[in-house]
């Protein structure tokens, strides 16, 4: 920031045959001004991302140990840690169970965040209280919120089984190995509506009114009016709730880390890479390299699912 | 256009570089005294020691934070960090890198083999700590590929709680219960009768691992081969106990204070869970007693030691002073005349014979816990720093076998597969 103001009142006070001088020797002091008032920007950019990004492709190509990390002495192995990575028999399932937990999770976010606010966008007494009683989940901190579906969730006194017992349903034992994928994306459904109504109410607000008197005056019903004026007019709306849903649910660990620690089926990519960054969960081995490997691999689809918004976006433009 | 673009990119990045930068994040600097003058050998003492410890249920203001804190050396104050073991020896590991590691840190006793082959942690020699006096098969996991680190803070160890008022109910004499059979055939009275079996802690990671050693060991299993047929048979009996409905379900995901809070709501017969949870058994509403986890075939099953390790990291720069500050704290923690005060603070055994002698003598309720304790193994004893590895083979057989909830081709698959890696 002192590089911008000094360099600024340097080009004020300086006279006019200065010009060519600079000019001469490269850069202009208006430009060199720009460099001062962008710099504190770059700087920021590479040390809280470029470096840590830089150091993360780093660390997965050599092979760190708890002792080589602090002896900085991990040997440079190429991409054999990917192939280590990539050829464990719990690679595939874990990209199978990140897929569905992803997938599933957004269609259900996003198919019932709509629903409300379509509810909510016709205003009727108490609608404000409810719609605000509908962020509770995005306001309750998730330690709290996991603990409570855990606890719901129990396959002995859980208050979900009871409630299917009062319909002849047999308990479930949710967070078992085999279910515990379906039972954290119930909880992480729950948690992620809040932010899709939120999103999509706002963006009900900006579809002029006067479309839907027009569409009425043309006979149009609401479920032709829904799929015919709401839905398209939100697509831009709906590109970034979902882009933005992607990243979010690819990268959660906490809520299924409270709920069962990433074990059995809920074992995502996000929570095996925290597992073995930091020694967590069965193995307290710690896995610097392994971990940092599929942070790579969740940036990568992060970055390509970023293009696909582009792509997209930019079809919807022309 | 570019916001969005840059939005999806720093958010994928976020992610990144939370793994990246929390593998960094370091802990305080220790302080010291830049007074020294003169001769270089001699370091000043430090003003301000760091010392951490595990014990992140005693916060600032807790009896346990001013005991450590009144350890300080004269003229020197301490400062005191606190966060569960895993993310201790994370912490440490950077902090060892970056030299500004704490004067001392107390580590659980698996986790020492690790730390000190990864070169975090001073040879207790080099330090000046006395090593002296304290019982082998508790001081053992301080004690690497031959060289000594630390020494036991106390030690602590498993047992089975019983709610006697369940098992009058139900007509079970306790003392009857000698061996798996005879257990298993009590949990089914009990639960005949109306009440709930047994609770334990059967969590992903070494906690659930801790718990079932005793099992482990009591079918004559070994670590150094912890996929044997015996291993499976202890698998098998927990895993029974879950599909026949003695234990909670929730044992897979439940920890050691989870497991004994189902104990203290007074429907369970039985609960497997550790001496430090012995005051608390005294002062419930109904009668609870321990008595030591049978082995498969009758007699007290081996029992792992619990506790931690009071243990100097390495320092660079200035090395002697902080030595010295560690070497004095560590004597004002462990020394023969302080470990019972230690101890009572944290519900554990001083780990020296004698002292202990006094400590169980001073309280009845420690005299169940005298025979185990003594016969209890370390960890780590059989394989040092490649435990870390068999508790993670373990963890996930354990796992496979309580989700099997009987099922024995499941168990057997589920030790097989650990048996893969």
């Amino acid at each position: 920031m002192s590089t911008g103001v000094t360099t600024v009142t340097a080009r004020r006070s300086a006279p006019s045959g200065e010009h060519e001088r600079g000019r001469r020797r490269g850069l202009r002091p208006t430009q060199w001004a720009g460099i001062g008032f962008v710099a504190p920007l770059v700087v920021y950019l590479v040390v809280l991302y470029a470096y840590p990004l830089y150091e993360n492709v780093s660390m997965s190509l050599h092979r760190f140990t708890r002792a080589t990390f602090v002896t900085g002495q991990a040997p440079f192995v190429g991409f054999d840690v990917y192939r280590e990575v990539i050829g464990s028999p719990q690679f595939w399932p874990t990209v199978r169970q990140t897929a569905v937990f992803v997938v599933v999770s957004l269609v259900f976010q996003y198919a019932i965040g709509l629903g409300l606010a379509v509810f909510f966008r016709r205003s009727f007494p108490l609608s404000s209280l409810l719609r605000g009683l509908f962020l509770v989940p995005w306001l309750l901190p998730i330690i709290v919120s996991a603990t409570t579906w855990q606890w719901m969730m129990d396959a002995d006194s859980g208050v979900i089984n009871r409630f299917l017992g009062l319909f002849g349903a047999d308990p479930v034992w949710w967070l078992n190995a085999q279910h515990s994928l379906m039972s954290v994306t119930i909880a992480n459904i729950w948690l992620g509506i809040p932010f899709n109504l939120v999103i999509l109410y706002s963006g009900l607000q900006n579809i002029p009114t006067d479309l839907y008197e027009a569409a009425s005056l043309d006979g149009a019903g609401a479920w032709r009016q829904f799929w015919h004026v709401t839905f398209p007019l939100l697509r831009p709306v709906t590109a970034i709730t979902l882009l933005l849903g992607f990243v979010y649910t690819l990268k959660v660990v906490d809520i299924i880390w409270i709920m069962t620690l990433g074990t059995g089926s809920s074992q995502t990519l996000a929570t095996w890479a925290y597992a073995m960054a930091f020694g967590k969960g069965a193995s307290s081995v710690i896995r610097y390299s392994q971990a940092s490997v599929l942070g790579t691999i969740l940036l990568l689809i992060a970055l390509v699912m970023g293009f696909v918004y582009l792509v997209v976006q930019r079809r919807q433009e022309d | 256009m570019l916001n969005v673009r840059k939005s999806a990119v720093l958010a994928g990045t976020a992610a990144l570089a939370t793994l990246a930068l929390g593998a960094c994040s370091s802990g305080g600097g220790g302080g010291t005294a830049t007074t020294a003058a003169g001769g270089s050998t001699s370091a000043a003492a430090l003003t301000s020691i760091n010392v951490w410890d595990p014990y992140p249920q005693y916060d600032d203001s807790s009896a346990w934070a001013s005991y450590v804190k009144a350890c300080a050396p004269a003229g020197a104050t301490i400062t005191r960090t606190t966060a569960a073991t895993s993310d201790l020896l994370n912490n440490l590991t950077s902090a060892v890198k970056e030299d500004n590691a704490p004067d001392v840190i107390m580590l659980d006793n698996p986790a020492v083999p690790d730390a000190a082959t990864a070169g975090l942690l001073a040879p207790a020699k080099d330090v000046g700590i006395d090593t002296s006096g304290f019982d082998a098969n508790l001081a053992g996991p301080g004690t690497v590929a031959g060289v000594t680190y630390g020494v036991p803070i106390g030690a602590n160890t498993l047992g089975l709680y019983y709610n006697k008022d369940i098992l009058d109910k139900a007509g079970v004499d306790p003392a009857s219960i000698k061996d798996w059979a005879s257990l298993t055939a009590a949990l089914d009275k009990v639960t005949k009768a109306g009440s709930k079996g047994i609770t334990f802690a059967g969590i992903s990671g070494e906690e659930g691992v801790f718990q079932f050693l005793p099992w482990f060991w009591g079918s004559g299993a070994s670590l150094k081969q912890p996929t044997s047929d015996a291993a499976v048979a202890a698998g098998q009996l927990l895993s029974d106990w879950i599909g026949k409905g003695y234990a909670p379900k929730s044992a897979i995901t439940d920890n050691q204070s989870a497991s004994w809070d189902l104990f203290l709501t007074g429907q369970y017969a039985f609960a497997e869970n550790g001496s430090w949870f012995a005051k608390a058994a005294s002062t419930q509403k109904f009668k609870a007693v321990m008595m030591p986890i049978p082995g498969q075939n009758g007699g007290a099953a081996p029992v792992p030691t619990g506790g931690e390790f009071v243990l100097a990291p390495v320092h660079k720069a200035d090395s002697a002073a902080h030595y010295a500050a560690a070497t004095k704290v560590i004597a004002c923690l462990v020394g023969p005349d302080n470990q019972i005060k230690t101890d009572d603070q944290l519900g554990y055994f001083a780990a020296n014979k004698d002292q202990r002698a006094k400590q169980i003598a001073s309280d009845p309720i420690w005299t169940p816990w005298a025979a185990a304790i003594e016969s209890a193994q370390g960890r780590t004893t059989d394989l040092g720093p490649d435990y870390t590895a068999t508790s993670a083979q373990l963890s996930t057989a354990l796992q496979g076998a309580l989700n099997a909830a009987g099922d024995a081709t499941a168990v057997k698959a589920a030790f097989a597969q650990a048996a893969k890696g």
